[in-house]
């Protein structure tokens, strides 16, 4: 009788209370939507505007149609760097989380001094891309670096110089990207591994499927949210490739390695050509609604609906 | 975990696990190693490893021709002060997106990653623009703004994730005892969030410290930070190894010693804000 009477007092007394609420939620968020509204959308539609302009050293509104355009996609460096980025993203996409899995399932194994090595996987985590672009270029120096080292223990054939050679300079960028990426992504997998019940475990092993293949069938599938959130953080830092380039190649060889955020940057503050840098900026936001919009739609907002 | 594993096999991953904590470990090791060295046995052929004689005398150098304790002050006051003006804003909205969903949270919560996704070079210019309009070109106050700004994103979906955890029912208690939402926020809620908002303090002090895209364009002298102190080494001084590693340790050591301390909380704020 009792629980019924505070059961329909609360339920009264939620009703003003709820609208109240709503107006403070409103107000709470307002903080947040306000720069989130002025700064983001607002840039995002200046930037947009002034791609259609002829603009070069100041931001002018002379209208110039899709003339910037036009010249971007016929930029040899563009397409490059276009190019440049599709390669390492998908290799790193796929290499960080296969590296990072499979480092995350090492350390469920409850080895000793599991913190030790958490720790020093998140290290390279905690330098910033300029630190680790520096370090690498000189890891891959032929002259006394990798290359030098396994050319003293007998190979004398042996040939890695990536920052020199165009045709694998990209390469020399992934090792340093996966080199500081994939600890957290560990982190966050080993994470996921620790939330999947013991019992599972036990119930592959009395049917007797093996640990691989028990990774593969069972644990993965379930691990989908912990996959979808390392989506997400290896995705934004793939669009942001910038600092990394600029430390370790500048750019080159020539321009093979050249990327969008670097061509942005380049055109805007060294080559005093303010519209190509708005079309390209523009460029790559379109790329990254029209991949990522409908993805995520589908991960995020259609569970709660469905 | 009661998972049966005979101590050999333990043996053999712990090994394998060494194994690869030393393969991440060696840059930062060597970079360490280096900036004892003088220039001239950084590029020795063989390198040599512990047998040198240690110097302090780049660290001296790199001190003489820049002003460390400025940059460091300003990446202290940068990291610092983004984070905590970015808490400040977060908290409110990630309470009302946690404890009063409306029909558009979700919405908001997507949107607010989306624009972790897109990419920065979107709003650069018009920053720009604004900031020399303003007048606070390099200024700590811009890049503090700026940094807030960028994370913020991360900052409201960290919390908002810590928050779903907490009950609601608590939070109607102490509204039923009469607390008004500042009161329900600061000495209900906070309370309870501290391990969350501690590691979210903490993810988003790294994540400014380590910001150079925005810091080393928005800065040159007076309020370049430690970003911008060891870029300055890369090119013009692209030869003096030991130089550059003694420039990279003093820029990376404070980060390396926060994190080797807070650990803990780091890992957690990494692996709990993101999973769930």
């Amino acid at each position: 009788m009792a629980s019924i009477d505070t059961d329909a007092r609360s339920r009264a007394g939620r009703r003003p209370n709820r609208l109240f609420k709503n107006m403070n939620a409103k107000l709470a968020s307002l903080p947040m939507m306000f720069t989130a509204l002025v700064v983001f959308l607002g840039g995002t539609i200046w930037t947009i505007t002034y791609s259609f302009t002829s603009s070069g050293l100041l931001p002018r509104l002379e209208w110039a149609g899709l003339e910037q355009y036009a010249r971007l996609w016929s930029s040899r460096k563009w397409l490059v760097s276009i190019e440049n980025l599709a390669i390492y993203g998908f290799l790193s996409l796929i290499l960080t989380l296969v590296i990072a899995f499979i480092l995350a399932a090492l350390l469920d194994r409850k080895i000793r001094g599991e913190d030790t090595f958490r720790t020093i996987f998140l290290y390279p985590f905690a330098l910033s891309f300029i630190v680790t672009g520096l370090v690498w270029q000189w890891i891959l120096n032929p002259q006394f670096g990798v290359q030098d080292v396994v050319r003293d223990l007998g190979w004398t054939n042996f040939n890695f110089d990536p920052l020199n050679n165009p045709e694998i300079v990209l390469y020399g960028l992934l090792i340093a990207g996966l080199w500081q990426g994939t600890g957290l992504i560990m982190c966050i997998m080993l994470a996921g591994l620790r939330g999947i019940d013991e019992d599972i475990w036990k119930a592959t092993r009395v049917d007797g499927i093996g640990t691989v293949k028990t990774y593969l069938v069972v644990i993965i599938p379930m691990m989908r949210p912990v996959f979808v959130t390392s989506l997400v953080l290896i995705g934004s830092g793939i669009v942001k490739l910038y600092d990394l380039v600029v430390a370790q190649t500048s750019g080159g060889p020539g321009i093979s390695s050249e990327v969008p955020a670097k061509y942005v940057m380049t055109s805007m503050f060294g080559g005093q050509n303010l519209g190509q840098g708005f079309a390209a900026s523009t460029m790559m936001m379109l790329s990254v609604i029209i991949i990522l919009i409908p993805w995520a739609y589908l991960e995020f907002g259609g569970r709660k609906r469905g | 975990m009661a998972r049966a594993v005979s101590t050999r096999k333990k043996l053999m991953w712990t090994g394998l696990a060494w194994f690869f904590g030393l393969l991440i470990f060696f840059p930062i090791l060597w970079t360490f190693l280096t900036s004892f060295k003088s220039e001239g046995v950084a590029i020795a052929d063989p390198p040599v490893w512990f047998a040198f004689d240690w110097t302090l005398e780049n660290y001296r150098a790199v001190q003489e021709r820049s002003n460390y304790p400025l940059a460091l002050t300003n990446s202290i006051v940068i990291a610092l002060g983004s984070t905590f003006l970015g808490i400040l804003i977060a908290v409110p909205a990630a309470w009302a997106m946690a404890f009063v969903p409306g029909k558009r949270t979700k919405d908001v919560l997507l949107w607010m990653l989306s624009t972790k996704m897109l990419p920065a070079v979107g709003v650069l210019y018009p920053l720009v623009l604004l900031a020399k309009w303003l007048g606070i070109m390099d200024s700590r106050i811009l890049l503090v703004v700026v940094l807030m700004l960028i994370n913020l994103p991360i900052i409201v979906w960290m919390l908002y994730t810590y928050f779903k955890e907490i009950p609601g029912e608590i939070l109607e208690a102490a509204r039923m005892d009469g607390a008004n939402l500042k009161n329900e926020i600061i000495y209900v809620l906070t309370p309870m969030a501290i391990p969350g908002i501690a590691s979210t303090i903490l993810l988003n002090i790294i994540l400014a410290w380590n910001e150079a895209f925005w810091t080393i364009l928005l800065t040159t002298v007076s309020a370049a930070p430690l970003t911008k102190f060891i870029a300055s080494y890369s090119s013009p001084e692209g030869l003096f190894y030991a130089k550059l590693s003694a420039a990279s340790m003093m820029a990376i050591a404070p980060i390396l010693i926060l994190g080797w301390f807070s650990q803990k909380q780091l890992v957690r704020g990494l692996t709990f804000g993101a999973v769930k």
